[in-house]
């Protein structure tokens, strides 16, 4: 059925008309333009589709247009900073935490949601809060310290330290 | 501007098919007028941060700002045809030219300052860009400044010096990578964000032969397209057919994905090749046998052996995986055709695009965009064909995004592989002999729109010479013969990071490991002995003392009392890459640290050490990068990752069935880069992959005693084993829940004051005709019609009394019977499954013709209370008259005012035909005496108002125990003995609400408000099946009255938690956490991959409610019916609002998969409730009635 509704999204209110139970990522995708999200499987298994409803991580591939429309904030990754100076936008890029990138959107937005509500976690939690975000390229080590630097839990500068110890190979 | 080209030269190793080379001019480094230095590869990203190293050798050796040099990647018209990129061989071997044609650009650039300037050439250079030696000027040139107003073309001198290692400025040092700012803001344009004005959506649907690309049914398979099939679909423009190729075109992409599910397709039916067992299936597959290596006499040495060890290792079908399925768009012009891709190999691609349109290649463009990662070939070309067949049919450009399951299924995969080695050690323990056979069958996959559609004929596949990457064991054996078995492949297969040397080197390690304990030499130890390439032993053994390799000597003895087994392995491996002899990448070394739980058989590496030495290192951050996707991609394929297979095909067709690692699970990574600057750079993005299997196995070995010598190491496997050979570790048990106490009189409907009229079968018939008068007309066989009215006008009723009915409406559901899927609202046609037949619901609407647009009151009030149509006919008590019946005077005259006052939709909803003697109307009338009473509702006053205005509802309009009481065999419920004990609705479980019920928490009233208010409670689970719809129904009930059923209901679950409600939920989360812990199967994995994301934990950070399983009533419930339902077909408009659907899993799990998680669920959340059993035929019995 199809309907009219309307979405806020990263502060601006837009209208909408497609059928009621398409997803929110498609709608996201191709009505509005914004490619931060990004469609990983359709199942909710992955994370690639994050997005923040009323500031909570959701997968977007399984939220329902009527379920969004029903939310008063939808932010994408293209909102969280206009040019990247959100935290956790820049703790990835000094962690260099990005292979070919199409999870990152998921990891940057659930990080993002999870240290709204947790600001100090430690490793471990850090890392179950990561569990259902895949990633395939197997970038978690540089993940996990972008991570940590949006966390406090490790400095930009340590990166230093860490590759003299790494490359004393002889 | 200045430019330098060469003319273009053949690829080499991977061509082309078909495709015939034409020579042009291609511009390798351009300086244009603004300063803006572009440098041109036909190589592409696929992740790995080469544009960023590619721009750091051009930047260095033009003694240019890195600012301003940009890459052009992988784009047919602009960069030469280097081939596919493929072998770690980008920085190795095609940046060659480049770093050239930098230099020679540095020349040309300082003599043309020379002569602007007067000043002798040698006495100038560049520095970041910038002009120096020249004494005085005000304002340094730049290189742009040297190139304005001309045009010059150079023509690459491959002579051309260029710098020496200590001359390097960039080269070598870490440098940010280039595309990480955009693919943070979400600026980067993914071949997924590619949108040209006009373009449509195409889904593809592809064959049932899923995964395969040859056979004979290849191409020939198709039957039918049944188009009328979505001709109801608002914005479909096409369905393309072309012979087995399928797809479907819309105007917008959830159009064309519902095309897609909906179009009909008929296939003949297919016999695959039987794949459950992939290693049989490739002993048996034919082969050439070719000798690569044949040393000394090893056929000769066999029988002379002191200690002979004939061996296998086992490689699984394995997949990329990328987490992006595969997306391209194409746009068919005049001029030809333009593809947007993310293919590794644009030119192969423009020459296979070309050859399936049947056009010259020249005419085809393809420009590569950034896409997920992939690590060899996966779907991304064929998509590509799959968008120039649909843009080419509708004239349009056309979007084609693969599904999840489409890219699993049909991505080459990486390939079985078999290799058997016979020799062992001579007396001194020295390796003797090593006579190794390998078998890989694979090839180079064709695009799959060229066999689907026939241009490529699919009968007998090409064989390729892919089994014979890094072959060669490295150490020195004084007899050695390696034979590769060329062979087809059987599913669809081709390169995938490490191809055929990551199992090889699982054998040449693991052997040598073997060899080395039964020598009883340190494996260390031994690997030096017998490594003649000293760069590798040098690596091998900073690797280890990075470690704290500690020399063994002694065979593993492990504690069988201990539950965690610890123990550390190595390996190595010197990748040898394309088409042999091959070229050597980068050497690797593991040293792997496991644990080994005997209770789960789960391995966890916990910590690997290592080793890399790839000559000079462009960027060492993306080297140290690489090194460690490497070690976590190759830890998750070697832990858990195979592909499976079943009559259909691949079965994996999802995470939950193909599961990859997660955070928790990645281990400890320390790099060790060797320094040499000084040594030419060598491929690093495969290396560290290689010697991962091996050093995982001996690990396992040396925690164990076992040899684990078939990967993947999963968990079932491991145990059986370690049970075996160690004796069955039984764990500490886990305490059992509590048991609820029940406690209190258990509640009675209102109506029982009245007596169980109607339903007291033991009282005989002739009770029945001494009940209230109403039995007595009830039992007329006929009945008089009442006569049709004129239909109603606008403003016959207030708007006050319409509001009510609209409640009342809304109390009593009707709209969730009378509603069909998709249809209208009350329109009816919805099919209700009973044991007597098909019942489909009727219009409700006031249409005169189909509706009730002709009922007068007293007609609509007979159907109502007693079952009688207008007409006379009986009605069946799949229509709820019997609790209707105590609807109040004032409601049932509100609930006519509301339905006539609706919009009339004419629509005839299909005929109910039900088996004999139900089809007999008139046979109801004999069943009406039987159980039905017209009596009205009467209190109960020994309750509250409350009590007895739920009472009211649950019992009269909302018909609770229509569905949550169980029925006779007459279809009558059974409210005297049975009275909301559980029931059945459209197929679905509808469980017992008294204290019958299964819930691991009793029911309390306000969570029956939570969950008939908002579709969820956080202590059960969220409205599910068939009663989704009638809490969308109670929407507009107000609170009160949902209040008082939610009080009402909760009378009858007498249950008590024995410390409370939240202690209780508390017990049966941290016991199905501990059962959990103990089982890490194959239905652990799928729960962990596909299920846990939305229904493990709780999260504040999270969307949406989160279901736990170990609370829902339909874990513990006697069947698991309702389990399996909702795992096949899935919660596509979940109750409660602020809720994820749940995708349907139909077409995404095999039988067998559902029964393994099912169980599982079983296992862990109610074992008190015993394992369900038969698991698999239940799901296809489940499956075979298709969806409800």
């Amino acid at each position: 059925m199809t309907t009219s509704v309307f979405l806020t999204v990263n502060g601006r209110r837009h209208e909408v008309t497609a059928a009621v139970e398409t997803p929110l990522l498609t709608v996201l995708r191709n009505d509005l333009g914004l490619n931060g999200p990004k469609f990983g499987c359709g199942l909710g298994a992955c994370g690639a589709c994050t997005v923040l409803l009323d500031g909570k991580a959701a997968r977007s591939c399984v939220v329902r247009l009527d379920a969004a429309a029903a939310c008063g904030n939808i932010m994408t990754l293209e909102g969280l900073s206009p040019d990247g100076s959100d935290p956790v936008q820049k703790a990835f890029v000094a962690a260099q935490a990005a292979q070919c990138g199409y999870c990152l959107n998921g990891m940057v937005m659930t990080l993002r949601a999870f240290l709204d509500v947790v600001p100090h976690p430690d490793e471990r939690a850090l890392k179950e809060a990561l569990r259902y975000n895949l990633c395939r390229c197997g970038t978690h080590v540089e993940i996990m310290r972008a991570a940590r630097i949006a966390a406090g839990l490790e400095s930009v500068d340590q990166e230093t330290a860490v590759h003299a110890k790494e490359n004393d190979g002889t | 501007m200045l430019q330098i080209f060469r003319k273009s030269q053949p690829p080499t190793g991977l061509a082309a098919r078909g495709g015939h080379f034409v020579s042009r001019e291609d511009v390798l480094v351009q300086i244009d007028a603004d300063g803006q230095v572009l440098g041109f590869c036909g190589h592409v990203d696929l992740g790995t941060g080469i544009a960023t190293s590619l721009a750091q050798i051009v930047a260095d050796e033009l003694d240019a700002d890195p600012a301003r040099v940009r890459m052009v990647l992988g784009h047919t018209d602009k960069t030469p045809d280097q081939g596919a990129t493929i072998a770690s061989e980008t920085i190795q071997i095609t940046a060659k030219p480049l770093r050239k044609a930098a230099a020679q650009a540095r020349r040309v650039l300082l003599d043309r300052a020379a002569t602007l300037t007067n000043h002798p050439a040698p006495d100038l250079s560049f520095r970041n860009g910038k002009l120096e030696g020249i004494q005085g000027q005000e304002r340094s040139m730049d290189m742009g400044d040297l190139v304005r107003d001309v045009t010059l073309r150079v023509e690459l001198d491959e002579g051309t010096p260029v710098k020496a290692p200590s001359e390097y400025r960039l080269v070598g040092r870490e440098m940010p990578r280039v595309d990480i700012p955009d693919k943070v803001t979400g600026r980067m344009v993914y071949v997924h964000d590619v949108r040209v004005p006009g373009m449509l959506y195409g889904c593809v649907i592809r064959p049932p032969y899923g995964g395969y690309d040859h056979g004979p049914f290849v191409g020939r398979s198709l039957l039918d397209v049944d188009r009328e099939s979505v001709s109801h679909i608002p914005g479909l423009v096409d369905v393309v057919v072309i012979d087995d190729f399928v797809g479907v075109v819309a105007e917008r992409e959830e159009q064309a994905v519902e095309a897609a599910r909906a179009l009909k397709v008929t296939w003949a039916p297919i016999a695959l090749p039987d794949l459950s067992d992939p290693i049989e299936a490739v002993r048996n597959n034919p082969y050439e046998p070719r000798v690569v290596l044949d040393q000394g006499d090893a056929e000769g040495h066999l029988e002379t052996l002191a200690h002979r060890l004939d061996r296998e290792y086992h490689w699984p079908y394995q997949m990329h995986g990328s987490i992006g399925p595969s997306c391209s768009v194409a746009e068919w012009h005049d001029a030809g055709l333009t593809v947007w891709s993310g293919t590794q190999n644009p030119h192969m691609l423009q020459a296979d695009i070309a050859m399936l349109m049947g056009m010259p290649k020249e005419r085809v463009t393809i420009i590569r965009h950034e896409a997920a990662g992939c690590y060899g070939r996966n779907c991304a070309d064929d998509v590509g064909g799959d968008a120039a067949l649909l843009s080419r049919a509708v004239g349009r450009p056309v979007r084609v995004q693969l599904s999840r399951a489409q890219e699993h299924v049909w991505e080459p995969k990486g390939a079985v592989q078999l290799v058997r080695i016979r020799g062992g050690l001579d007396e001194s323990g020295n390796p003797l002999t090593c006579d190794l056979d390998t078998s890989y069958p694979s090839n180079v996959s064709p695009l799959l729109a060229l066999v689907l559609t026939g241009v490529v004929p699919a009968d007998i596949p090409p064989v390729a010479q892919m089994g014979d990457r890094t072959a060669i064991p490295p150490y020195e054996y004084a007899n050695t013969r390696v034979t590769v078995k060329d062979m087809p492949p059987m599913a669809r297969a081709s390169w995938f990071r490490g191809v055929s040397a990551l199992p090889n080197s699982f054998a040449h390690d693991s052997y040598i490991d073997e060899l080395a304990a039964e020598a009883g030499v340190d494996p260390l130890e031994y690997r030096l002995r017998h490594l003649p390439d000293q760069r590798a032993a040098e690596l091998l053994k900073a690797t280890a003392a990075r470690a704290g390799w500690e020399p063994r000597t002694e065979p593993p003895q492990p504690d069988p009392a201990e539950r965690i087994l610890h123990g550390r392995g190595l390996a190595y491996a010197l990748y040898v890459h394309g088409p042999f002899p091959g070229k050597p990448a980068a050497w690797s070394a593991w040293v792997a640290d496991v644990e080994v739980d005997r209770l789960t058989g789960e391995v966890s590496v916990t910590r690997a050490v290592v080793g890399q030495d790839a000559g000079l290192m462009i960027n060492p951050a993306g080297v140290r990068h690489q090194l460690h996707g490497n070690v976590i991609q190759s830890t998750s394929r070697v832990l858990t990752e195979q592909v499976t297979f079943d009559d259909k095909g691949v079965e994996s067709k999802e995470w939950g069935g193909y599961p990859i690692i997660q955070f928790p699970d990645i281990p400890e990574i320390e790099p060790v880069l060797m320094e040499r600057q000084d040594q030419p750079p060598l491929g690093a993005g495969e290396s560290t992959s290689v010697p991962s299997a091996a050093a995982i196995a001996n690990a396992m070995y040396a925690a164990t005693g076992v040899r684990f010598r078939d990967v993947p190491f999963t968990p079932e496997k491991v145990k059986a084993r370690l049970d075996e050979a160690l004796g069955v570790l039984e764990p500490q048990p886990v305490a059992a829940l509590p048991a609820l106490l029940v406690s209190g009189e258990p509640a009675q409907p209102a109506m029982a004051r009245q007596g169980w009229k109607g339903r007291l079968r033991t009282a005989g018939f002739g009770a029945a005709f001494a009940l209230a008068g109403g039995a007595l007309v009830s039992l007329m066989p006929w009945r008089a019609p009442i006569a049709p009215v004129a239909p109603p006008v606008a403003g016959m009723f207030s708007p006050e009394i319409i509001a009510r009915g609209k409640l009342v409406a809304a109390a009593g559901d009707c709209a969730v019977c009378h509603t069909a899927p998709g249809g209208q609202k009350n329109v009816g046609g919805l099919a209700l499954e009973t044991p007597f037949g098909t019942i489909y619901s009727t219009n409700l609407t006031p249409d005169p013709a189909t509706g009730i647009g002709r009922w007068s009151y007293p007609a609509f009030e007979r159907a109502m209370r007693e079952g009688i149509g207008r007409d006379g006919r009986h009605l069946y008590p799949a229509f709820p008259y019997t609790a209707f019946a105590k609807t109040s005077d004032a409601d049932m005259q509100a609930l006519y005012a509301y339905l006539m006052s609706q919009e009339p939709v004419s629509k005839q909803p299909p005929k109910t035909a039900l088996k004999f003697p139900y089809n007999l109307r008139f046979s109801m009338a004999g069943w009406n005496a039987l159980f039905h009473s017209t009596a009205p509702f009467a209190e109960d006053p020994n309750r509250s108002a409350q009590w007895n205005r739920g009472a009211y509802l649950a019992e009269g309009l909302g018909h609770c125990s229509a569905c949550h009481t169980p029925r006779n065999a007459l279809g009558a419920e059974r409210w005297k003995s049975d009275y909301l004990a559980g029931g059945e609705a459209e197929g679905w479980i509808a469980p017992a609400l008294s204290a019958l019920s299964r819930s691991p928490l009793p029911w309390s009233e306000a969570d029956l408000y939570a969950y008939l208010r908002t579709g969820f409670s956080p202590n059960h689970g969220p409205a599910g099946g068939p009663m989704a719809p009638v809490v969308h129904a109670m929407a507009d009930l107000p609170d009160d009255d949902v209040q008082a059923i939610a009080h009402y209901i909760a009378s009858f679950d007498t249950r008590q938690a024995p410390d409370g409600a939240s202690a209780r939920r508390e017990d049966v989360l941290t016991r199905t956490a501990s059962l959990q812990a103990l089982e890490k199967g194959e239905g652990a994995r799928i729960y962990s991959s596909a299920c846990a994301a939305c229904h493990e934990g709780e999260g504040a950070h999270l969307y949406g409610a989160r279901p736990q399983l170990a609370l829902n009533s339909n874990v513990w419930a006697e069947t698991p019916d309702n389990l399996i339902r909702v795992l096949l077909d899935g919660a596509p408009s979940p109750a409660h609002q602020a809720a994820n659907t749940m995708p349907a899993y139909r077409h995404l799990f095999s039988d067998r998969q559902i029964a393994e998680v099912v169980g599982f669920l079983r296992r862990t959340m109610a074992p008190e409730k015993g394992a369900w059993t038969d698991l698999v035929a239940r799901v296809a019995r489940l499956r075979a009635e298709g969806g409800h």
